[in-house]
């Protein structure tokens, strides 16, 4: 008996868990939900929270309603002057329009993106062709990014009940080939770099040499000249003082100097005197008498 | 709203009070549905349980009371084997419904999935089923870095190594509003980075523009998560890196180099300078000394000379024919023994005589004195013989051949 009633409770739970589980839903914060009631849309929108049904009338189906990112594949854009650009870009986009969205992709996030992407393409496509690469690159980026985002999102919450929060560029490259070419124009911008560098190390070095050497050449003549002076000076006190000296009686100073002369002039053993007997010097040689030569010696002076 | 009810006041409390005031309900509602069957003292005790947790839940147990009381009053047996179930149920459920929350932690609590509140660091109790709680880090530090090649301004390709250091600022955000947090950051940082260095020259990025392009980097970046509400704060950029693509490199290096090699250049060329002028200084000085010593000596031997004359002078006038005669002869003297000589009588001789003065001198140059005396000495004696007479003149000769030999 105990057995039998226990069964039937537990029977009796089961079906209560049966028919909680299939009326009663919860709709996640991160989701929004649809009811259905077969295949017709009864409700929308429906917040996050514990919500009722009617068991098999009526099925929900629920969303995502985070913010999602689409990664676009690399593609390959035009600028207006017809280069090419590599471009890595990726949408934020998140379900706005449950009903709308589940008519339009039936609920489906690939169809969803299969639908998204080919506009955000496109728009960007238009975007790059109507801008020249420096303007893409630098200075109007934002621009370029922000016109398809406007434009698809206010479209796309039309068509598909999502709102495109932003689209944004990543990579914008140069094709392989001309990245190349960028590569070798930048070496050659380096080494251009590099020869001034060494240039202008060659022109500083060299002025800097040349101007120690006219330094050096001008300390040196300042110091001949002074030196010069300086002799000149010194000759000329000199000259004074003999003068003053010598001219005190000139005809001694005369004899006196001679003497000298001669002495400095016969100094080396190399010099060969050749002589006259009848010389003053050897008057007394030839045998003259001390008599003439008192007379010639006074003659002489 | 009604299922939200019992939990609502079951989050403020204890959770053995929740539990039991729901067993209360439970069992009395079982109660009503089934009679009163099962083993009598498990009732008993069942009943001895509640009571003493009416007892001491006291104004908060009045509700559940007054439940029991109905229905425990009119069938004393109706805890059966499938209610004592329930109560054991109920609490494995009650149990689990305890968790941590770490100090770096926050509870992000959904209820039947609808965000309810955040709790804070602690033992935490949400009834299980019901509440859903995500746990999310808000004090750890993350980062994302990458390294990436991109287009400058001036269409050159530079490398840039970046990461960002980011924390949750808002739990809830982050938990809920955004699919992939995470990605969409590296996502964000790419194209922020991208869209500065795109704006700025490649010599500002690799060399002074480091510290202003991560603040803008941070802005952008920062700016773009809020629009996403990821609830992310940007705590630092950092340029880890900025260099010139691998293929180029080489000659970014090269320039470097030519930096450096500039630099040495001059510094040889300074020092050239720094060596050559303080030896021409040197120099100078060295002239300029010698001219000072130059001129000094020239005075100072003027003046010696001009005051031996003077002095000389003072003597010649007491007696100037002596002194001069003296002097003459000094000198001749000095002269003529240090030389050789060659004595003549040219007018007495041959007009044709031949002097072989090459003779003379080699003998001389071969430095013996005692053979110039013997070439010279037959000659002069010879003209002596023929010249002279007298005996005075021996004395003479012999003075000559003296001063001859010294």
């Amino acid at each position: 008996m105990i057995n039998n009633r226990s069964l039937l409770i537990v029977a009796g739970l089961a079906a209560v868990a049966w028919v909680g589980s299939n009326t009663l839903y919860i709709v996640d914060e991160t989701e929004r939900a649809i009811k259905l009631q077969f295949g017709e849309i009864v409700e929308a929108d429906i917040q996050p929270g514990l919500h009722f049904k009617v068991p098999i009338t009526n099925t929900v189906r629920t969303f995502d309603a985070r913010v999602l990112t689409l990664e676009l594949d690399t593609s390959r854009y035009l600028t207006l002057e017809k280069k090419a650009v590599i471009v890595d870009s990726y949408v934020k986009w998140k379900i706005v329009d449950s009903a709308r969205y589940y008519q339009a992709t039936s609920g489906q996030e690939q169809v969803a993106q299969r639908l998204i992407i080919p506009r955000v393409d496109e728009a960007l496509r238009n975007q790059f062709g109507r801008l020249e690469l420096q303007e893409i690159i630098a200075e109007r980026r934002d621009e370029l990014m922000e016109e398809p985002t406007q434009q698809l999102n206010e479209v796309l919450r039309e068509e598909l009940g999502v709102a495109i929060l932003d689209i944004r560029i990543k990579r914008i490259d140069l094709p392989d080939e001309v990245t190349q070419a960028v590569y070798e124009r930048m070496r050659t911008e380096r080494n251009r770099e590099a020869r001034q560098y060494r240039a202008q190390g060659q022109e500083e070095a060299a002025k800097l040499r040349a101007n120690a050497e006219r330094r050096r050449q001008v300390l040196l003549a300042e110091a001949q000249s002074k030196s010069e002076t300086l002799r000149g000076q010194g000759d000329a006190e000199a000259a004074s003082i003999y003068a003053q000296a010598y001219q005190q009686d000139a005809e001694f100073f005369r004899f006196y100097r001679s003497l000298d002369a001669y002495r400095a002039s016969f100094d080396g053993k190399s010099d060969l005197l050749v002589l006259e007997p009848d010389s003053d010097f050897f008057r007394y040689l030839n045998g003259a008498s001390p008599q003439p030569q008192q007379s010639s010696n006074a003659d002489g002076s | 709203m009604a299922w939200n009810e019992p939990g609502g006041g079951g989050k403020q409390h204890d959770p053995w009070s929740g539990g039991g005031r729901r067993g209360g309900g439970g069992n009395g509602n079982g109660g009503g549905g089934n009679n009163n069957q099962g083993p009598p003292d498990l009732d008993e005790a069942l009943k001895k349980f509640q009571d003493k947790l009416n007892r001491m839940l006291g104004g908060r147990g009045k509700r559940g009371g007054g439940g029991n009381g109905g229905g425990g009053g009119g069938k004393r047996s109706v805890f059966a084997l499938p209610g004592l179930l329930a109560i054991i149920v109920l609490a494995i459920w009650a149990a689990s419904g305890f968790y941590l929350v770490d100090q770096s932690e926050r509870g992000v609590v959904l209820r039947f999935g609808k965000f309810e509140q955040i709790v804070n660091p602690g033992l935490q109790w949400n009834p299980p089923i019901i509440d859903d709680v995500r746990m999310v880090n808000v004090t750890g530090v993350r980062s994302v870095s990458q390294t990436k090649s991109m287009l400058t301004r001036d269409e050159n390709i530079v490398k840039v190594d970046i990461s960002a250091q980011y924390q949750v600022a808002d739990p809830r955000d982050y938990a809920l509003n955004v699919r992939t947090p995470d990605l969409s950051i590296e996502n964000a940082l790419d194209s922020a980075l991208r869209q500065v260095v795109g704006g700025t020259d490649m010599d500002e990025i690799l060399t002074s523009g480091r510290a202003l392009l991560a603040d803008t980097v941070s802005t952008r970046l920062q700016t773009y998560l809020d629009s996403y509400g990821l609830g992310v704060r940007i705590l630092a950029i950092n340029i880890e890196s900025t260099s010139a693509p691998d293929a180029v490199q080489d000659a970014f290096d090269d320039v470097i180099k030519a930096r450096e090699d500039r630099q040495r250049l001059i510094n040889d060329a300074i020092g050239y300078a720094n060596a050559i002028i303080p030896e021409a200084q040197g120099q100078a000085q060295r002239l300029i000394e010698q001219a000072q010593g130059y001129r000094e000596s020239v005075v100072a031997k003027a003046q010696g000379e001009s005051n031996r004359f003077n002095s000389l002078l003072t003597e010649y006038r007491q007696a100037p024919q002596v002194m001069r005669d003296r002097m003459y002869l000094d000198t001749m003297t000095e002269v003529l023994s240090n030389t050789s000589k060659v004595l003549i009588d040219i007018n007495k001789s041959s007009p044709l005589m031949v002097l072989p003065l090459d003779k003379l001198n080699r003998g001389n140059a071969s430095g013996a004195d005692s053979q110039q005396d013997v070439n010279v000495t037959p000659s002069l004696i010879e003209q002596l013989r023929n010249n002279s007479a007298g005996s005075s003149n021996s004395s003479q000769t012999s003075g000559i051949r003296r001063e001859g030999r010294q």
